[in-house]
């Protein structure tokens, strides 16, 4: 499936419609279903608030697959290069009031995702994750 | 999302219920906020009928949880379900900003 909007927050819903459609059509355990949606909405957010330095309309596709053994979310967008990968990791053991405020979005990625690779390729962010099909 | 309020003395609860995605965390962050300006001594934040929350959450609770904190006051999040004790406790936010029962 593929399911290809634009860089608007009120589009966000329709690629959340689109997964649970996804996941209903392949039956995905409902872990599996609740980390992809809390990857895509951290990665897709951090999209539309820093991918674009104009404020035109951007295409952003998103490709869902599954081979029976895992969820493969594929994102490509054409924003200003960004790697997620880079992002510094978080020290969830700094007590809470001297924690820094950033960085929650990718950490959440790391750990409900299981793989994540990116590529740069033809002036595009191409992201890849997958998540095992567990119950 | 929605957002229920209710009060008792300077004590406010906010029975959260559905997505706190990003609109969502704005949504908390504006109750948060009204509690704070009626006084509220103690906020509880009831995400036992959240069904999701993600990092603009998370740092709406964090801001909030600071800002009373500093004034001797108190923000907990009460009941995470268990869609949202997942991400708590893997941001390392469960111990300090969760009830414990």
């Amino acid at each position: 499936m593929e399911i290809v909007f634009h860089n608007r927050p009120e589009e966000k819903p329709r690629l959340l419609r689109a997964l649970e459609v996804f996941a209903a059509e392949h039956r995905l355990p409902a872990k599996t279903r609740q980390a992809a949606d809390l990857a895509l909405e951290e990665y897709v957010t951090n999209l539309l608030n820093h991918a674009y330095a104009d404020t035109a309309l951007h295409e952003i596709r998103v490709r869902l697959s599954c081979d029976g053994r895992a969820l493969h979310v594929e994102v490509e967008d054409d924003g200003r290069e960004y790697n997620p990968l880079k992002a510094p990791l978080v020290d969830t053991s700094i007590p809470l009031e001297e924690r820094p405020i950033g960085g929650l979005g990718i950490h959440l990625m790391r750990r409900f995702m299981d793989t994540l690779d990116y590529r740069r390729q033809g002036g595009r962010n191409i992201l890849r994750m997958t998540k095992r099909l567990e119950a | 999302m929605e957002i229920r309020t209710s009060v008792s003395g300077n004590t406010h609860e906010l029975l959260v219920a559905g997505r706190v995605d990003g609109e969502g965390a704005n949504q908390l962050e504006l109750e948060i906020l009204a509690a704070i300006r009626a006084n509220a001594q103690s906020i509880y934040v009831n995400l036992s009928q959240a069904t999701f929350l993600c990092s603009a959450g998370l740092r709406a609770l964090l801001q909030y949880w600071r800002q009373m904190k500093n004034s001797q006051r108190l923000l907990l999040v009460t009941r995470p379900s268990p869609e949202v004790d997942a991400v708590l406790a893997t941001t390392g936010f469960k111990e300090q900003m969760v009830e414990k029962v």
